[in-house]
């Protein structure tokens, strides 16, 4: 074998520069987003109002869209255009072109949709509930958004057939397939999003039409709303499985494992949007209870990454001579940013997981349904979890695209960062859990409800929350130091993008996990079997459609 | 009467390399986890529903 520990394999420079535009718009969200979640957290204490008549829905708006759609969407292509590019070679400048115009369209629909959300005309929530009505150009903005990424992805769809075309028979590496797999799923689940902004909100905000129905678009939002959060979760898988293994210098347990893994996150994670439906009248609930049971086969993929993970860290820790149940623990870089940045992710996707099969379990939905526990959730997973993996991730990668290093001093402050995220995460959704139990809602501003007993209750938690999001923010200002030295600041030289090694060199993985054919007949067929007949009886019952609301 | 133990036993086994009991360890207590958390909430449930 030959040792190329030393030959820094790069991504080719004008990839690079493609990868890095997305960064900017991402982290860009990141410092408006997170301002504003400070500001809502602030708001909920009950001890600040905001000025100048912003309304709370408002920034709570622009909170949803800029952190859960345009900085992750943006992160999750800059990440993978790059990770395709150093796993399968540099782009096509055709594939690159095609890039450079999904990225385009996406910044411009994101300028307008965020522009619709200053002026106060689209303070419909991220996941735009009708018969909340917004003005027709945030619709057509997020459409913008969302084509924009499909030719953003078909880039890295194009260098992936290339590497497949010149090596006939032979598995693709491992990143390319997991972003290949992961572009596919977005595409397939953002038809359900794309079918209700073109074929509902649009004609409708544009007076086309004068009603709407409201369970169609839900029903349409949710296909696309559940593997979004896997979309988002497995750009974070790829680092766990594929990147991680190499920056503490042990290998990937099982490529075939790592692989099966995300076919089945790709098969399960989109015909089971009716589990965030699960106290919506009008849908049967023997097609909830069938989506319900798909839902819960994700937990097999999810405890095959876990195990995986710990093997690998075993494996590791006895290969340098760690002994006992638990010696391998301590023997892991704890100093390395790269690795302990992503690990605390991991760390926080223990409760992050359990409380997503409590909220998948039909009876304990009816407790926390609609509480502020699911933002505390969603904070553990999104806002923990893949967001630390990501920052993680931009430690190596950054530099390497712009052809610096990482310095000791930012690979402490990069730690520092996220632990100080991890505290402020801490308070945050902790606080979130216990008072959505105690029956407090989310999406709410601050209000005692007329006084009540329960409501009152709440307050203590609300202020934990506000002392979470401060020291979260300061959490983000960190982060922002950290990525402009990265990009603009720190010495020229040449960092490292870690790609792990499977532990048995010999172990090929079988051609059939790239059978396309056969994967999307599955998942085709799963999904026209969980949506079609109660989708008809959604139509054939229907009432009659709402007409908009302007609640703001 | 006092007898010479020749030889106290010696313990010379050594850890197997591969072993991955520790991952057991750690996937068993995520399941423990995972039920604790559950059952939690459908006390929450039981109780008020
Ligand atoms: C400074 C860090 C952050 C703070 C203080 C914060 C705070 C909050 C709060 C208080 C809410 C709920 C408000 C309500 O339901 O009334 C919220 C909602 C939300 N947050 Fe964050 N958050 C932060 C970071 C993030 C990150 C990094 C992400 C995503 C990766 C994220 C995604 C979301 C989403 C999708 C919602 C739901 C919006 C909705 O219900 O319409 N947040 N955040
Ligand atoms: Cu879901």
């Amino acid at each position: 074998m030959i040792n190329n520990a030393k030959a820094i394999v790069k991504v080719d420079s004008k990839d690079a520069k493609l990868s890095m535009a997305h960064f900017f718009v991402a982290f860009g969200a990141l410092a408006i987003g997170g301002l504003m979640g400070l500001l809502q957290t602030l708001v909920r204490s009950g001890k600040f109002e905001l000025p100048f008549g912003i309304g709370y829905y408002q920034i709570l708006t622009a909170h949803g869209v800029l952190m859960g759609l345009v900085l992750t969407t943006f992160f999750i292509m800059g990440f993978q255009y790059a990770a395709v590019s150093r796993t399968a070679g540099p782009h096509s400048s055709a594939a690159r072109r095609t890039g450079w115009t999904g990225f385009w369209m996406m910044t411009a629909g994101t300028l307008m949709s965020g522009t619709m959300i200053l002026l106060n005309e689209a303070s419909v929530l991220y996941t735009f509930y009708a018969p909340l009505k917004a003005h027709w150009i945030f619709y057509l903005g997020l459409t913008f958004v969302v084509v924009g990424s499909w030719v953003d992805g078909i880039a890295q769809i194009m260098t992936y057939a290339k590497w497949r075309k010149n090596h006939p028979g032979v598995p693709s590496p491992l990143l390319s397939f997991m972003a290949v797999i992961n572009t596919v799923l977005w595409i397939v689940a953002t038809l359900g999003v794309a079918a209700t902004v073109l074929f509902q909100l649009l004609p409708w905000s544009l007076g086309l039409v004068d009603t709407v129905d409201v369970l169609v678009s839900r029903t349409l939002f949710w296909y696309f709303g559940h593997p979004l959060v896997y979309f988002w979760l497995l750009p974070a898988y790829m680092c766990w499985y594929a990147v991680v293994p190499k920056i503490i210098g042990g290998k990937i347990f099982s490529d075939s494992l790592a692989r099966l893994s995300f076919i089945l996150f790709l098969l399960f994670s989109i015909p089971v949007g009716f589990h965030h439906q699960l106290t919506e009248p009008g849908i049967d609930p023997a097609w909830k209870f069938f989506q319900v049971i798909l839902t819960f086969m994700v937990v097999i993929p999810s405890l095959m990454t876990a195990f995986s993970l710990f093997a690998t860290f075993e494996r590791y820790g006895r290969s340098k001579g760690a002994t006992g149940i638990l010696g391998w623990f301590k023997v892991l870089p704890w100093n390395d940013a790269r690795f302990i940045v992503p690990f605390i992710g991991m760390a926080a996707f223990i409760p992050a997981g359990a409380g997503g099969i409590i909220n998948a379990s039909n009876q304990m939905d009816q407790v926390v349904h609609n509480t502020i526990w699911v933002t505390g959730h969603f904070h553990l997973t999104a806002a923990t979890s893949v967001i630390l993996t990501f920052f993680g991730i931009s430690y190596w990668l950054i530099p390497h695209l712009t052809g610096r290093k990482l310095t000791k001093k930012m690979n402490k402050l990069g730690i520092i960062q996220a632990w100080v995220w991890f505290i402020g995460m801490a308070f945050m959704s902790g606080s979130m859990h216990i008072q959505g139990l105690l029956g407090g809602p989310r999406r709410s501003s601050f209000s005692t409800y007329g006084d009540s007993k329960q409501a009152l209750e709440w307050i203590p938690y609300q202020i934990a929350q506000a002392v979470g999001g401060t020291i979260l923010f300061i959490g983000i200002i960190l982060v922002l130091v950290i990525f402009i030295n990265l990009a603009f600041f720190a010495p020229k030289g040449d960092e490292e993008f870690p790609v792990g090694e499977a532990e048995n060199s010999e172990e090929r993985a079988p051609m059939v996990f790239e059978n396309w054919k056969l994967w999307l007949g599955i998942l085709t067929a799963l999904i026209l079997f969980a949506y079609t007949i109660p989708f008809i009886d959604i139509i054939q019952n229907a009432p009659p459609g709402s007409k908009g609301f302007r609640t703001w | 009467m006092a007898k010479v133990e020749l030889k106290a036993k010696q313990n010379t086994e050594i850890e197997d390399r591969s072993s991955l009991k520790g991952t057991m360890a750690s996937v068993l207590f995520l399941l423990l986890f995972i039920i604790v958390s559950w059952l939690g909430v459908y006390y929450l449930f039981v109780d008020r529903f």
